[in-house]
């Protein structure tokens, strides 16, 4: 098991001695370090990816294989062996159960009802039971979240700097600042590039949730051509699909019926394949009501799921989202001012979301900027994906919408309901438990669990402990009140 | 956790708007046909509302409540059973919502032409104004009604020194004079954090002596007519345009806003402006470690109004500090919040002191901080910044608590007319 600690505070006093010296303190030592570093590390990959080439040159091509075992795969084998024992040891610690009981908490269910004082045991990451008295196992680790909130996890249909964007699960920093202070923000899951992971802060066991989330397509007002060029393909896929229906068919018949010609069907034209067969589900960024409209008659003429991005004027044409049975992901604060002159005559509006969500089209709230800032402005970045929600009650969604928006339906949106969203018997053990309810501006999350493990802990973790630690609302400054940056310690 | 108020009431929005009636649309009847008699007299109204937020000395806050208007004043402010209205006002019920003094920014960049945010001709531009830059009417202030905000502070920007004098408008009006609550309104002085850029840079030790000379050569200007007019000199000074509006600064009607942030330059300008020079000075922005300087602070009569930074990461110590609620800590009472719009939107500002909230704060202070506390700090606090008996009728009619996201402001009330109606067209 991979797991580790997640961040402790240091006593101040230890910070202080574990800082590097002063010559190292100065910003341009770090600076020209850094660099060097890093043009050293350049020069050992290139250095080795030259002699790997000219070390393997005779063992390379056709006969490859039939040689003799070279030394690399020798040592190749040996590790294979080693990898071998440290899965059985895996599976061995996996054998004993990793139960986690969070108890006593008013307990938001999102897809049921609400329940007050009741016991969430957890095994293995997964929800086991909910109910007033649960048999706790042996051994079994506790939370005591009475006085709290207990909510699943949030899900951002969106985020920048969270996940690595490639392969989440092979190259994220699980030990990343950006990801302590999203899970502040009461987010366990988000998506990122086209997949969804986990905020595993600490471990990265079960990360990845899926990938291939969607087809990114565009289809572009502006460039004429380009949409022109998406319907032609699309029509070709769907002549495909008839012709192997018939062709199914045929063979019945016929044995030696020939198949339809698939040799075309590659890159761009198989995911649109996949998209016609509802396999994996398309995601458009349309802003204006004509874009709406123009994606939402797309879905509906070549019928596959589609998500609209953005979707600022999605209130204008709701019905018709509606009837073409399209999501969106809106930002209600976002404001974009009508403008005739480029074909805008109505704009955003704080009501968006409540009005697409009255019509029945499926919504997903996300703020306008996905990514975790640090630079002073506040409640605009993804660590305050519950404010942005609650602006979109200030539009008149009901609050239980506005949680669905940032947990349940967020998840449907992104496929994953089955794992996270809610907190069902079954699903994942992710939760958000907070000191008050969630919607409300001065809520802080307490704790964050992700996958049956405490991955966040508001007063272990030095981010924002001194903000009223434990609810009290009158609390002194820390010890540490004033920075340390400008020398003040020494 | 118990908050000093009480979170968003919860009341339906459907209900809330079926209560809410138009202004200039129906006569209303009062406890039957008594009041029907009598025609109701224009500028004259009685809002009831269900929790009225003076924001006076003693931090009132009154239930089920009464505020009369008359001809753009506040005339009366109690509870409803403690007087009947008198006849001829029209009422509007809001039995189910927060009455809340109008929102002041003290740090406006969007009620003039913003393209003219800064002429940056010399490093200190002591006779300029923004008074001449005002655009009444726009989608800026439309918005900002939107917010319950009532009057702003406009500002030129922090590209020199000193970049002119701000002007504080309300946000309705369709000519300048009607929006027009002073100018000059308060004197814009960036201490450091971007006149570094001027022309080929600068250095703080420059910035401070060229201020100081242009603030000292203002004060012997102010200096010499006060003598005077005391009958001190025998002969007038000769005027100077440039210094002239000066005199209001160093006669302390009204204040400096310094754009100051960081620890050092924080230092530097309540050293300078609020402890030697003595004018009024308001810190706008205080961000970053400024609010280290609180206890130099507490010893001056300087506002300290934050923003649009709520919070600054220390990440020596991995902390996120809240600016705002370390000011506080720190024992600075004097402590509001602005937007710097639009670099946060105008109608955001309660927003800002939402999350001044979370990082920290409390929420009374907090909504005080966007009320009574910029009013005081731009000396304008004999006309707004509270419910109070002949001061200006500027406030806001919301849902709930106003700092409260979820809360939507249903009609913004500006000079004792209605100058933005949620049930009309709702903008924000």
């Amino acid at each position: 098991m991979t797991r580790i600690e997640p961040f402790q505070c240091v006593a101040s006093n230890e910070r202080e001695r574990l800082r590097p010296s002063r010559f190292f303190r100065c910003p341009f030592a770090g600076y020209y370090l850094r660099r060097s570093i890093g043009i050293a590390c350049i020069c050992l990959v290139f250095l080795g990816s030259v002699n790997s080439v000219a070390g393997s040159g005779p063992s390379r091509g056709l006969d490859a294989d039939e040689k003799k075992p070279s030394p690399v795969a020798k040592s190749d084998k040996e590790s294979s062996e080693k990898k071998k024992d440290e899965d059985e040891k895996k599976k061995k610690e996996k054998e004993e159960d990793r139960y986690l009981a969070v108890i006593g908490g008013t307990v938001h269910t999102v897809t049921g009802s609400v329940h007050h004082g009741v016991t969430i045991l957890t095994k293995n990451g997964k929800i086991v039971e909910i109910a007033e008295k649960v048999a706790l196992p042996e051994g079994a680790e506790t939370l005591d979240a009475s006085g709290n909130h207990v909510y699943p996890g949030l899900v951002a249909v969106d985020s920048g700097g969270l996940l690595s964007g490639s392969s989440p699960g092979d190259s994220t920093n699980v030990y990343s600042l950006q990801m302590a202070i999203a899970l502040a923000g009461g987010i366990t899951t988000v998506a990122s590039g086209n997949s969804a992971g986990k905020l595993t802060f600490g471990s990265v066991d079960d990360l990845v949730v899926k990938r291939d989330l969607f087809h990114k397509l565009s289809y572009d007002a502006a460039s004429p051509k380009e949409r022109y060029e998406l319907r032609q393909k699309f029509e070709k896929v769907r002549q495909y699909i008839r012709e192997l229906e018939s062709y199914d068919e045929e063979k019945k018949l016929d044995p030696d019926a020939e198949e339809p010609d698939k040799e075309w069907l590659d890159g761009e034209y198989k995911k649109l394949l996949k998209l016609l067969r509802r396999e994996v589900t398309a995601s458009i960024a349309a802003n204006s009501a004509s874009e709406i409209l123009a994606v939402c008659e797309l879905a509906t003429r070549y019928g596959f799921d589609l998500i609209v991005r953005g979707a600022v004027e999605g209130w204008t044409v709701a019905p018709q989202m509606a009837r073409a049975g399209v999501s969106a992901i809106v930002s209600p604060r976002r404001r974009v001012r009508s403008d005739d002159r480029l074909n805008r005559p109505n704009g955003s509006t704080i009501e968006n979301a409540r009005i697409m969500h009255d019509h029945g089209v499926p919504i997903a709230i996300i703020p306008a900027n996905t990514s975790i800032t640090l630079w002073g402005l506040a409640g605009r970045d993804l660590l305050h994906l519950n404010m942005e929600a609650a602006f979109a009650v200030r539009g008149g969604l009901s609050d239980d919408a506005a949680l669905r928006s940032i947990t349940i339906d967020a998840a449907r949106l992104l496929g994953i309901d089955h794992r996270v969203g809610s907190i069902e018997v079954g699903k994942d053990a992710d939760f958000a438990i907070t000191d008050g309810p969630i919607l409300h501006y001065m809520t802080h999350t307490r704790w964050a669990v992700v996958n049956g493990r405490i991955a966040y802990d508001k007063q272990k973790d030095t981010l924002y402990n001194h903000i009223r630690p434990n609810g009290d609302m009158d609390a002194p400054p820390p010890d540490d009140y004033w920075p340390r940056s400008l020398g003040d310690s020494q | 956790m118990s908050y000093p108020y009480p979170s968003h009431s919860g009341i339906s929005r459907r209900n809330a708007r079926g209560f809410l009636l138009l202004a200039f649309v129906v006569a209303l009847t009062w406890r039957g046909s008594a009041a029907m008699a009598e025609p109701t007299k224009a500028g004259q109204f009685a809002i009831l509302a269900g929790k009225v937020i003076t924001m006076d000395a003693d931090d009132t806050i009154i239930n089920n409540a009464v505020v009369l208007v008359r001809d753009g004043k506040i005339e009366r402010v109690g509870k409803r059973r403690e007087f009947e209205i008198p006849d001829g006002y029209r009422v509007i019920h809001a039995e189910d919502k927060w009455l809340v003094p109008g929102i002041i920014d003290c740090h406006n960049h969007t009620a003039g032409s913003l393209v003219d945010l800064n002429d940056m001709v010399y490093l200190t531009n002591p006779g300029l104004r923004t008074l001449d830059t005002i655009v009444p009417g726009t989608k800026w202030l439309e918005e900002a009604r939107a917010g319950g905000v009532t009057t702003v502070l406009l500002i030129p920007g922090s590209g020199t020194n000193m970049s002119g004098f701000g002007t504080i408008t309300k946000l309705a009006g369709k000519t300048v004079d009607e929006m027009v609550v002073r100018s000059p309104g308060s004197l814009k002085i960036a201490q450091a954090g971007n006149p570094e850029w001027y022309w080929f840079g600068v250095g703080r030790s420059y910035m401070n002596y060229n201020t100081r000379q242009t603030l000292m050569k203002a004060k012997n200007y102010h200096e010499s007519w006060t003598a005077y007019e005391k009958g001190e000199a025998p002969k007038a000074p000769t005027y100077d345009p440039i210094f002239h509006d000066f005199r209001g600064l160093f006669g302390r009607m009204y204040p400096a806003s310094v754009h100051t942030q960081i620890y050092q330059v924080v230092m530097t300008t309540v050293d300078m402006l609020a402890r030697k020079l003595k004018i009024r000075t308001v810190l706008d922005h205080s961000t970053f470690d400024g609010f280290k300087v609180a206890p130099q602070v507490l010893k001056t009569e300087a506002y300290t109004i934050n923003g649009p930074r709520q919070y600054w990461f220390d990440y020596t110590s991995r902390k996120m500090h809240g600016n705002a609620a370390r000011w506080w800590q720190g024992g600075v009472r004097k402590l509001g919040i602005n937007t710097d719009a639009p670099v946060v939107p105008q109608e955001e500002l309660p927003y800002q002191a939402a999350m001044a909230c979370w990082y920290g704060w409390l929420p009374y202070p907090a909504l005080r901080g966007v009320t009574r506390i910029p009013a005081e700090a731009l000396v304008v606090d004999d006309r707004t910044g509270s419910i109070e008996p002949g001061k200006d009728a500027d406030f806001g009619v919301w849902t709930g608590d106003p700092i409260d996201p979820r809360s939507s402001c249903e009609l913004t009330v500006i000079n004792g007319k209605i100058a933005y109606d949620a049930k009309a067209k709702r903008v924000f």
